[in-house]
Order: C-alpha cells, then sequence, then structure tokens
C-alpha cells in the first residue's frame, strides 16, 4: 500500500473518530454538556423578600417595634482560604460576629463551605472585601432589628437563623410577615454582570412581607412591664404576666410577660418557656376569677340574685368528697354578694345547684347550663379567635367521663378547668361591658409599601352573654368585692374599680397541694358612671412558691390599674 | 462609470478621429470572483461589526443597569439603616434612658391615680 493511501485511511479514521465524539457528545450527552455550559455562563441568585416590619401604637400612630437591616453571611472555603489572614481580618473588623472556632473551621479538609460569621454590618464587609480574601463569600441577607430590646419579646418572638419565625407574633404570622423570594436567572459576564442577551433570562420579582400593626399601645407596655418587673423584685415570685384589653371593643392593649428575653439573642435564652406569651399560649386554673361566671350564669337564668342567701358551712360534700372554702369565716346564712366578696367557694357551689333548679345538690341540668354558659357564652376551654396562635384550654363536657358532679363543683370556682389568660379577660369583658363578647384582636392594621396605615376592619360583637340587666348586676358585684380597697384609699373616689382574685392550688403526686399555687386578679377600671376603659389581668407565679390572689395578684392589679388611669388620663367623676 | 473611447486603428489620434469617428468599442463592465468575494467578505464584516456594536452597546447598557441596581441597594440599605437608627432614637427605652428623661420630675406624683 502507497503511503498516499495509508495517509489518506488514516485521515477518514480520525475524522470518524472525531465524528463519532461529535456526535455522542452532541446527541447522547447533550443534557449534560449543555448543564455544564450554562454553570459556566448563567447565574441563578434567590431575590430576598423583604420581611414586614412589626409596629405598635402610639397616640393613635403607628411606630415601629422590629424592622430590618441588611446584614450579611461570611461563608469560607477552607482548602482556598489562608486561616492567618482571614482570622486576623476578622479579629480586626467583625470580632463580635464571628460564629465559629478557627480551629473547628479547618480541621475537617475536604469542607468547601463554613459558615464563619453572621449578621456582619455593611461598613465591615466592606473592609473585608478591601482585604481579598480568597476563599471567603459575602452572602447578603436580611436581620431583625428591635429598638425596644427585650420589650414584649414573648408576644413578639423571633426570626430564626434559616429566617423563619418563632413563637409570639413572628411565628403566628410568618406567612403573612414573610413574603415571598424571588428568581433571577441571567447570562453573566467575567464580572458577573447579569447580560440581557439569551433567551432563558429568568425575573420573578420577590414578594415582601405585609407590614404588621400591632393594637398593643407601646409606651402602655413599657410601663406595665416596667411596673411588673419593679414588682418582681420585691416578690418571692420571678415570673409574672400582665393583659391590658380595652373591654369596648376586644383590642389588646397590653401583652406582658416577666422575665423578657432578648429577641436578638435568642440562641442564649436557657429557658424555653420564656418564648412562651403566657396571656395566649398556656393554659391553666384561674381559680376562683370563674365565680363570677357561674354567678353571671345563674343571675342570667333567674336563679339567684347578690341578696339570694345560703347557709354556709364552711364545705358542701359532693360525691362523697368534702369542698372547703378557702377562707374559714363568715359561717351562717349569708348573700350571694357576700360569697364573692370572700371568694367562698360553697357559695359558688351553691349557684351552680340552683342554675339546676335545687338547693341542695348539682344536677344534671346544672352541669348542662353551666357547661352552655361556660362554653357556648363565654367561649372558654376554646380558641378566642385572635390573630395569633393560642392554646384552647380544656373544659370537661356535662355528660362525659366520671365523678362530674365534683367536677363541675370545682369547675363553678375555676378548678378542673383549664383556660387561657385571654380567653378569660374575653369574657369578664362581656360581664361588665353591657354583655357583647368581642374576640380579641391584636392586629390593627397594615402599612402599605407606600407607607399609609390602612386600618383592619373594626371587629363587632360576636355575640351576647349576658343581657345588659345581668352585666350591670354583674359589673356591681365585681365592684363590691373591692370594699377594702376603697376602705384604704386605694381605688380613688370617682373611679369605678372591680375586680376578682383567684388562687390556683399546684398539683403534687395527682392531687391539688396548697405548697405551690398561683396568683391572678382581673379587673376592670374606668370613670364612675361610664363603663370600664380598661380589663388588667395579672398573674404571677413561681415554682415551689405559694402566690396568691389577694397577698400577691391583687396588690400588682392595682399598681397597674393606676398606670392604665394615668395613661389614659381618666380623669375622676366629680 | 466613466466610457473610455479607444480608436481601433491607433496611430495618428488626429488621423483617426477624422477618418471614422463613429468606430468605438465599450470595455467590459463584469467584475471578476475575486472581486466578488471581496466584495461579499467586506459585507460580511461590516454586519458583524454592526453586530458586535450592537452587542457591545447592550452589553454597556446592562453594565449600567447593573451599577444603578447596585446604587438603588445601596440608597435603599442606607435608608435602612437611617429608619432603624431612627427608631432606635425614637424608641421608649431610649428616652427612658436620655439625659433628659433621668432630669424629669416623676410624673407619678401627680398622676391621675394618685390624686
Amino acid at each position: 500500500m502507497s503511503r498516499i493511501k495509508l495517509l489518506r485511511y488514516g485521515l477518514l479514521v480520525a475524522i470518524g473518530i472525531i465524528a463519532v465524539r461529535l456526535f455522542v457528545i452532541q446527541i447522547f450527552q447533550h443534557d449534560e454538556w449543555t448543564e455544564r455550559a450554562n454553570a459556566e455562563h448563567i447565574s441563578q441568585n434567590t431575590i430576598i423578600a423583604k420581611r414586614g416590619e412589626i409596629y405598635m401604637m402610639e397616640n393613635d400612630q403607628p411606630v415601629e417595634v422590629v424592622l430590618n437591616k441588611a446584614a450579611w453571611t461570611v461563608v469560607v472555603d477552607p482548602q482556598v482560604t489562608n486561616r492567618e489572614e482571614v482570622e486576623k481580618a476578622f479579629s480586626e473588623i467583625a470580632p463580635d460576629k464571628v460564629v465559629a472556632k478557627w480551629d473547628d473551621v479547618f480541621k475537617d479538609k475536604t469542607r468547601r463551605y463554613y459558615v464563619v460569621a453572621r449578621g456582619v454590618e455593611r461598613e465591615q464587609v466592606k473592609k473585608l472585601k478591601e482585604k481579598k480574601l480568597a476563599g471567603v463569600w459575602y452572602q447578603e441577607g436580611n436581620e431583625r432589628v428591635y429598638p425596644e430590646g427585650d420589650m414584649a419579646s414573648a408576644l413578639l418572638g423571633f426570626v430564626n437563623a434559616e429566617g423563619k419565625g418563632q413563637y409570639g407574633v413572628e411565628g403566628s404570622l410568618n406567612d403573612t410577615l414573610g413574603g415571598t423570594n424571588g428568581l433571577l436567572k441571567t447570562i453573566t459576564d467575567v464580572n458577573n454582570v447579569a447580560l440581557s442577551i439569551g433567551d432563558d433570562n429568568v425575573r420573578i420579582p420577590a414578594k415582601d412581607g405585609k407590614n404588621v400593626v400591632l393594637t398593643i399601645d407601646r409606651v402602655l407596655q413599657k410601663k406595665i412591664e416596667k411596673k411588673l418587673a419593679e414588682y418582681l423584685s420585691t416578690s418571692k415570685a420571678n415570673h409574672a404576666s400582665a393583659l391590658v384589653m380595652d373591654p369596648r371593643n376586644g383590642k389588646i392593649l397590653t401583652m406582658a410577660t416577666i422575665p423578657n428575653y432578648d429577641p436578638a439573642n435568642y440562641a442564649k435564652v436557657e429557658d424555653g418557656n420564656l418564648f412562651l406569651n403566657q396571656a395566649s399560649d398556656v393554659a391553666y386554673e384561674p381559680a376562683s376569677i370563674c365565680k363570677t361566671f357561674t354567678f353571671a350564669a345563674a343571675i342570667e337564668e333567674g336563679a339567684m340574685t347578690p341578696e339570694t342567701t345560703y347557709n354556709n358551712t364552711g364545705e358542701i360534700t359532693v360525691d362523697g368528697w368534702p369542698i372547703k372554702n378557702a377562707h374559714s369565716g363568715e359561717l351562717g346564712v349569708i348573700s350571694m354578694q357576700t360569697a364573692l366578696n370572700y371568694s367562698l367557694n360553697t357559695g359558688s357551689m351553691t349557684a351552680l345547684m340552683l342554675l339546676g333548679g335545687s338547693d341542695s345538690e348539682i344536677t344534671k341540668t346544672g352541669r348542662e347550663k353551666l357547661f352552655d354558659y361556660y362554653y357556648n357564652h363565654f367561649g372558654l376551654g376554646q380558641a378566642t379567635g385572635y390573630e395569633l396562635n393560642e392554646s384552647t384550654g380544656l373544659i370537661q363536657e356535662p355528660n362525659k367521663g366520671y365523678g362530674l358532679n365534683s367536677r363541675y363543683a370545682n369547675m363553678t370556682f375555676g378548678q378542673n378547668i383549664s383556660l387561657t389568660p385571654l380567653q378569660v379577660a374575653a369574657a369578664f369583658s362581656s360581664l361588665i361591658n353591657g354583655g357583647e363578647y368581642y374576640a380579641p384582636t391584636i392586629v390593627a392594621g397594615e402599612i402599605t409599601k407606600e407607607g399609609k396605615f390602612v386600618k383592619a376592619d373594626e371587629k363587632k360583637a360576636v355575640r351576647r352573654t349576658v343581657t345588659e340587666k345581668t352585666s350591670d348586676t354583674m359589673r356591681a358585684m365585681i365592684w363590691g368585692t373591692r370594699g377594702l380597697q376603697r376602705l384604704y384609699g386605694i381605688d380613688k373616689p370617682g373611679y369605678y374599680i372591680g375586680g376578682k382574685t383567684g388562687t390556683a392550688q399546684g398539683i403534687k403526686d395527682g392531687a391539688y397541694t396548697f405548697d405551690e399555687t398561683t396568683g391572678s386578679y382581673i379587673g376592670f377600671g374606668g370613670r364612675e358612671g361610664e363603663l370600664p376603659e380598661y380589663v388588667i389581668m395579672v398573674k404571677i407565679w413561681e415554682g415551689g412558691q405559694t402566690l396568691e390572689g389577694t397577698a400577691d395578684a391583687l396588690p400588682l392589679f392595682n399598681l397597674l390599674s393606676d398606670v392604665a388611669i394615668d395613661h389614659f388620663k381618666i380623669k375622676p367623676k366629680g | 462609470m466613466r466610457n473610455e473611447y479607444v480608436s481601433r486603428r491607433g496611430g495618428n489620434a488626429q488621423i483617426s478621429w477624422s477618418r471614422n469617428r463613429n468606430t468605438v468599442r465599450h470595455s467590459s463592465g463584469q467584475l471578476g470572483s475575486f472581486s466578488l468575494s471581496a466584495i461579499l467578505g467586506m459585507l460580511l464584516l461590516v454586519v458583524g461589526l454592526i453586530y458586535l456594536t450592537q452587542g457591545a452597546k447592550a452589553t454597556s447598557y446592562d453594565y449600567e443597569i447593573s451599577n444603578i441596581d447596585s446604587e438603588i441597594s445601596e440608597l435603599t440599605a442606607q435608608k435602612e439603616d437611617l429608619a432603624v437608627e431612627k427608631a432606635r432614637l425614637t424608641s421608649v427605652a431610649a428616652a427612658e434612658n436620655s439625659q433628659v428623661a433621668a432630669n424629669m420630675q416623676d410624673a407619678v406624683a401627680s398622676g391621675y391615680a394618685n390624686e
């Protein structure tokens, strides 16, 4: 074979090999090579949606309490980064933002991605970039800022490292506040500048979260929290909560849980209970506060009046169990008003008997009527429907289970029932506002992108719990319980203030105990001759301590009631 | 194109013109294959240059857009920083801890509830 022929065949084989290879690449491996090419010049970035801000009210104007600030997360590639350089740069520029231990970062040589700093500020990033550190990336994001510090932390909640709201407003309204991230997919040049050429460019704009305005009064919240903290410093308790509500419309004006925590440093919190909003997340036994609901039901049904009398023997035996009064006095024939004044369990149990058409025993009818009032009228033991997550609590049905009479006897004074302070405050408001139940509300509206405050629709009364007449009677009865406060000048003339104590026994070894109790108090206040302007519910507790309604919660209410009168500038009558 | 008139007889121009003035020959106006290729190449070059110019123009706009985007982003961030600073300065916590507040009298003394 001549050399020219040999060369010709050789060339043919070479061309054939190239053709086959091209065929394989272009046909069989098309997708893979396209992907590799795209990876080289197509940039895909998430457009981060701006999380909505949270506002409170002050002088009828919204004020920011949770905002956003641009912050960067810094990532290093341990295989590329020079440890000495990067460590030195961070110690000089942003030592407080470092979240990793440098030894850990460079320990595992196979890792290519390690988050070393979070929450790095703009100026710090600028200085770090000037250092031109190899293998260091800066990811822009948003960080929550809390200008009021730890105020209302249990109410507001926090945003975790993944950008998801946890607890409180942040957790409950995460979908509203969070918005939806967008996408930018473009061909880029070597400088990573997005180019308009190319058919596959995609731009899906981010949908920013909504700015939520709360009904919370910022200044009142601060004042109430301050008073709570001051009070606790002189008390054997370290925990207290207070809820202030406008009984005329169900607006929540304050939701305070002490101690607070710093939401910007939520990870440092050791006690997870601090994250709970005690007013709505935690159901408990509000104890004798419930007597007001029992008496209201009996009065509404025409079974009793404040002047109705009964023989107080100090205890009533139900289902074979003697149920006693906490207060040992006032024995003999006394009125229901006296029973309420001294918070006698025999009084509320008698009211239940009367509700069932008997004066000596608890009947099925009595249980059914009490359940109807507690559950259907006052909305106890169920979610109130306010805008944040809440505990539903628990209420025993009248004809299911065992020991029903003794359970219902306990329910008349707030034991054997589990309620949130929010449920109690909403129901109590209806008792003293003329009988209308307003579902509690905490969202006042939203701030548009243009900065306009759009108010939420005014909430209307959901239902009537009792008639206006019964409400008037109950308001007077509850006012009657504060005779001593008026006598000692705690309640000033010209104001109309009423309230009811509650001391809930703790449970030890499956039985009620007086070794650990939670003190509660709910009250209303306003100008004499007018409907109350505020309802305040306080709760004070401490593990292993006895905190009482009268000794511990009532004085706290008195302080907060004064704060409310001053804050709302309620002038006394006359 | 300019026509050239060439005497077919040559010799003395004056004689030729005087003898048969109408005898002329037109030169061929056709382009050769090389010229055509060159012209085609030049046209392609021009079209290519126009394309590149447009592409460069689009890219320069992209850079301009990118710069403006960065500027918007920077200004938005500055606005946010200012909003945060304003919120901090006007917060109840800041007001409470201010020197002005420290020098103020306790309002409780003249409060409604304690009158």
